[in-house]
């Protein structure tokens, strides 16, 4: 069977979105990372100082080193290792971008059975997103 | 040699090189990359599994993020049939990691361990099955799932269809939640599930499974970053490396015999899977 219109549209929309959100994502993290292993700027818990840490299981490594666990690392994005988890957080929003980018031509293309999919798909990734259900450990 | 006496940056440069190489044999073997990165890194680099499998998820979440935009637009991966398939994997696989999280680390690593080692002889043992014309049942009819695309090593145009919605259904919850304990991109089980049970056309399988660990390790990866599992040092040049790696593996996929990919594969993964099980157990730390 032909690709219809519809579909071609939306594919060609999730892939240019994905596209430049994956990109940008990518130039973040490494201009973060030089940052943070050039030591340009401070980092909450020092490079050179990882390797006495990063063999403990990650709850004693937050009792050892004070590293912040669910948002509490927002207020701390002016070290660089924190300014890096932020950069890899946005790679695990890409997905729920592209997801809520379909929405409106999904609508449009009166799609209804997959609008409901994407937006259930926006919730959950939302959901995870916010840290609500994850809880520290 | 004491891991101890190496200096820091070594690391970093270490994770960068064996990742970008584990992203161009991913996306051909269409696994998510983190089947290998989690056993190889757990077993030869000096961090904690907890830190290994929250990079784990994120190294096969950038992949696929990376490999998505070409699969897409040739036609491998199809965004209707993986839609529904990866919502209910992304809610079973933020259950996983929440679950993975609360085990001790010998219980993960010897069971990861015998996973891999699973895992290795399943691809070993499965055919890959060619397209059939199956007849869609009420469920996939209803969610549309059929497609078409472009073989250019075959230089023809294949037409699908799919069928066994509800089965493929239940295995993408078992997979996202497996997925979600060990850090996993799971591809070595969807493609089997898109493939052999929906009866997909193996390119397509590869590819959807791509884009469906695109979404379904979102959700799991929030879980690794609000523990505070997600190390900068060790996540970052592990995605950077697998980006690279995977785009250049996409953009194989049409042309390479998936036949070496296959058996390079099966042993990395035989050698990576018995170490974990070795330090697992005690056996070799």
């Amino acid at each position: 069977m032909e690709l219809t219109k519809n579909e071609r549209e939306l594919r060609e929309l999730y892939a240019r979105w994905l596209d430049r959100a994956t990109k940008a994502g990518f130039a973040i993290s490494l201009a973060a990372f030089l940052l943070y292993v050039g030591g340009v700027v401070p980092a909450f818990v020092p490079p050179a100082e990882l390797p006495r840490y990063w063999a403990l299981p990650v709850d004693r490594f937050i009792a050892a080193t004070g590293a912040p666990q669910q948002w509490a690392w927002l207020p701390l994005l002016g070290y660089s290792d924190v300014l890096n988890l932020a950069a890899v957080a946005l790679l695990a929003l890409v997905t729920p971008l592209c997801y809520a980018r379909l929405l409106p031509l999904l609508a449009a293309q009166r799609e209804w059975l997959q609008l409901v999919l994407a937006c259930a798909q926006v919730l959950v990734l939302v959901i995870a997103a916010s840290g609500l259900l994850a809880g520290a450990g | 040699m004491d891991a101890a006496a190496i200096p820091w940056w070594i690391w970093p440069i270490a994770l960068f090189l064996v990742s970008f190489a584990i992203g161009i044999v991913a996306v051909l073997a269409g696994v998510g990359g983190g089947v290998l990165f989690v056993p190889i890194v757990g077993s030869l680099f000096p961090f904690h599994v907890d830190f290994v499998r929250g990079a784990g998820l994120l190294f096969a979440l950038a992949g696929t993020l990376s490999a998505g935009p070409p699969l897409l637009r040739g036609g491998m991966a199809s965004l209707r049939l993986v839609m529904p398939l990866a919502l209910v994997g992304s809610i079973a696989s933020f259950a996983g990691a929440l679950v993975g999280l609360a085990l001790a680390s010998e219980v993960v690593n010897t069971a990861l361990g015998v996973l891999i080692v699973g895992i290795a002889i399943l691809i070993w043992r499965s055919r890959a099955a060619d397209a059939p014309n199956v007849a869609a049942d009420h469920l996939g009819a209803l969610l549309r799932l059929e497609g078409e695309y472009h073989d250019p090593a075959a230089g023809l145009r294949i037409d699908w269809r799919t069928h066994r919605t509800l089965l493929g259904l239940g295995s993408f919850a078992a997979i996202g939640f497996i997925g979600g304990i060990f850090g996993l991109g799971a591809g070595f089980a969807n493609v089997p599930a898109l493939n052999l049970l929906m009866s997909a056309p193996l390119k397509v399988a590869v590819g959807s499974s791509g884009l469906v660990i695109s979404v379904i390790n979102s959700s799991a990866a929030w879980v690794y970053i609000h523990r505070g599992a997600v190390l900068p040092l060790i996540a970052v040049p592990s995605i950077l490396g697998v980006m690279l790696g995977s785009r250049i593996g996409a953009r194989m996929l049409g042309t390479t015999p998936a036949s070496v990919v296959r058996r390079l594969v099966i042993v990395v993964m035989l050698v990576a899977g018995l170490r974990a099980l070795a330090k697992g157990t005690g056996l070799w730390s």
